[in-house]
């Protein structure tokens, strides 16, 4: 299915949490917009997440059976929010979609994925550990590639790098 | 070798015990499997035929740190794995050696800046005999590293003990 299809598809399934869907477009000079240029993604609400999830891998139309990722971006150190970036595949019918939250920085809490797609547990733990992401119920919370005693979210923006570990000086 | 040399029957030969001990200590410097990234590619190629470790008697790759006699840090060390990298230093029986491969073992490499795991050279854990240079380094600076290291065996002495320089 194409893009808006599956928008289309989502919205007749009554999909919750739905804020927005944004394409790509061209600049325009007369409204001094600059455009956006990458892949068309559903702006979703973060606590609907779960629910979406489970209607993209369960519909008969939609059968996303593959998560590609779940990750976060930091914009900049005084934006307020997180991006959260949800990437979904249907190898059975051959689209794709992005979705995509806004999560505050002041309470990053979100309902972990993994009792849908199990796929989601390392993916979580790196988001988790990179941007202080928290997932709610995820089974197994530990950091998947920091040590286990590490000192802050190195992806955020605000990030204070280590002047040493254990000792040894990072400088 | 002096007044001894000749002074027996043909098969017989005279040297110096210290000059021994180093002769096989240094044609038989077995390195530890130690690859950590891009590094241990360039390091496999110099194990594999066309250069050829071997040729210096370091072509024995130990998978264990207990058969090893020399560690050659290949590769980017973190936090992470710098804890290991120093068990498994002291895990190697006595005489030990390390070569800091490449520009990430030697002082962090690329990943001065904004390496926030990124160890700033593994001399900061392990003493390191021989850093050799190159991001990742051809398998001739490696070979021409462990010509160093050798230079470094030739010269110890275990018995006699080094003369008192005034």
């Amino acid at each position: 299915m194409e893009f808006q299809a599956i928008v289309d598809r989502l919205r007749a399934l009554n999909a919750p949490g739905i804020v927005e869907v944004d394409e790509p477009r061209a600049p325009d000079k007369e409204t001094k917009d600059k455009g956006r240029s990458g892949r068309p993604f559903v702006m979703i609400e973060p606590a609907s997440l779960v629910d979406i999830l489970h209607l993209c891998r369960d519909d008969e139309r939609l059968q996303m059976e593959v998560l590609i990722d779940i990750t976060a971006s930091d914009p900049a150190v005084d934006d307020a929010n997180l991006w959260i970036l949800v990437e979904l595949l249907s190898v059975k019918h051959r689209h794709r979609l992005a979705l995509k939250a806004l999560l505050p920085k002041a309470n990053p809490v979100l309902p972990s994925a993994t009792a849908i797609y199990r796929a989601a547990q390392w993916h979580e733990r790196e988001c988790a550990e990179m941007y202080g992401v928290t997932f709610e119920g995820h089974p197994d919370p530990r950091n998947i590639l920091l040590p286990d005693d590490w000192v802050g979210h190195p992806m955020r923006k605000d990030y204070e790098f280590p002047t040493e570990y254990h000792g040894i000086s990072c400088e | 070798m002096g007044i001894l040399e000749n002074a027996f029957e043909e098969n017989v030969l005279t040297t110096k015990v210290d000059w021994l001990l180093n002769w096989a200590r240094l044609n038989s410097i077995w390195p530890m499997t130690f690859g950590l990234a891009c590094c241990a590619i360039e390091m496999m190629a110099v194990g594999a035929a066309h250069h050829d470790i071997d040729r210096f008697g370091a072509g024995a790759f130990r998978a264990t740190p207990r058969q090893a006699d020399l560690m050659i840090v290949a590769g980017t060390v973190n936090f992470k794995m710098g804890e290991r990298v120093k068990r498994l230093y002291d895990q190697m029986p006595s005489p030990k050696y390390v070569i800091a491969m490449g520009a990430c073992a030697t002082g962090g490499g690329p990943y001065f800046k904004y390496g926030y795991t990124v160890m700033k050279g593994v001399d900061r854990i392990v003493p390191v005999d021989v850093y050799i240079a190159g991001c990742p380094p051809r398998p001739e600076a490696l070979l021409e590293g462990l010509m160093k290291l050798q230079d470094k065996i030739r010269r110890t002495a275990v018995i006699r003990k080094p003369a008192v320089t005034a």
